[in-house]
């Protein structure tokens, strides 16, 4: 099962013209390596793979794509969730947004690392320890 | 016991407040909640990232009521939003 994660055109209403990714490189990779052995581990994948774009990418562009293969369609899509949400949610990578108006803005996806409070949220995912 | 300089690489909106790098001075066995609450001195504008901000120390995520380790650099990661 493929995912492609594409760059979107807009933001909250906002017009996007593209992305620039940064990354903490060294910790990014050994991160994401850990999440792809950790999911072949629980959804007994045959293979698994997660590569995340850094630098510009443009709309519609792809900037991650994930990868898993199993036996059972419902274990590779499961484990297909797990990797992004949690590639998305852990891993040190940053989204700068630009925007049409010539502004520019890091992005935040949820803060549920450090949030300990109930909140609301746009997406699923593992609940960090 | 003399203060140690503590040297911290900022990413993404961190370098905003701080530029790419920035050093604190912190008494030897405090807390890495020590160098955040430096860091928001520095820049009380900071305050509120610094509040989801982790700490990594050779590429691994420390606790902040830790002591610090005898490394005098540490990585200040900012909220996720790859993806």
């Amino acid at each position: 099962m493929l995912f492609s994660g594409e760059v979107r055109d807009n933001n909250k209403g906002r017009e996007v013209t593209h992305l620039d990714y940064e990354a903490y490189e060294p910790m990014a990779n050994k991160m994401i390596d850990e999440i792809v052995d950790e999911a072949i581990s629980q959804f007994r994948l045959n293979q698994a793979v997660c590569v995340h774009r850094l630098g510009q990418v443009e709309i519609s562009g792809c900037a991650v794509v994930v990868i898993t293969g199993a036996g059972h369609r419902k274990e590779a899509y499961d484990a297909n969730r797990y990797i992004i949400n949690r590639v998305k949610n852990e891993v040190p990578i940053w989204k700068h947004e630009f925007f049409a108006d010539g502004t520019s803005e890091w992005g935040q996806n949820c803060d549920c690392i450090t949030n300990v409070d109930e909140h609301e949220h746009d997406h699923q995912h593992e609940k960090v320890k | 016991m003399d203060k140690r300089p503590i040297k911290i690489i900022c990413f993404a909106g961190l370098r905003k407040y701080f530029g790419s790098e920035a050093t604190v001075l912190v008494e030897p066995g405090a807390n890495y909640s020590k160098v955040i609450d430096e860091l928001k001195i520095i820049n009380p504008e900071a305050a509120e990232i610094l509040s989801s901000c982790r700490i990594a120390v050779n590429e691994d995520f420390i606790s902040l009521d830790e002591p610090l380790k005898p490394e005098n650099i540490l990585f200040l990661i900012p909220p996720s939003s790859g993806g």
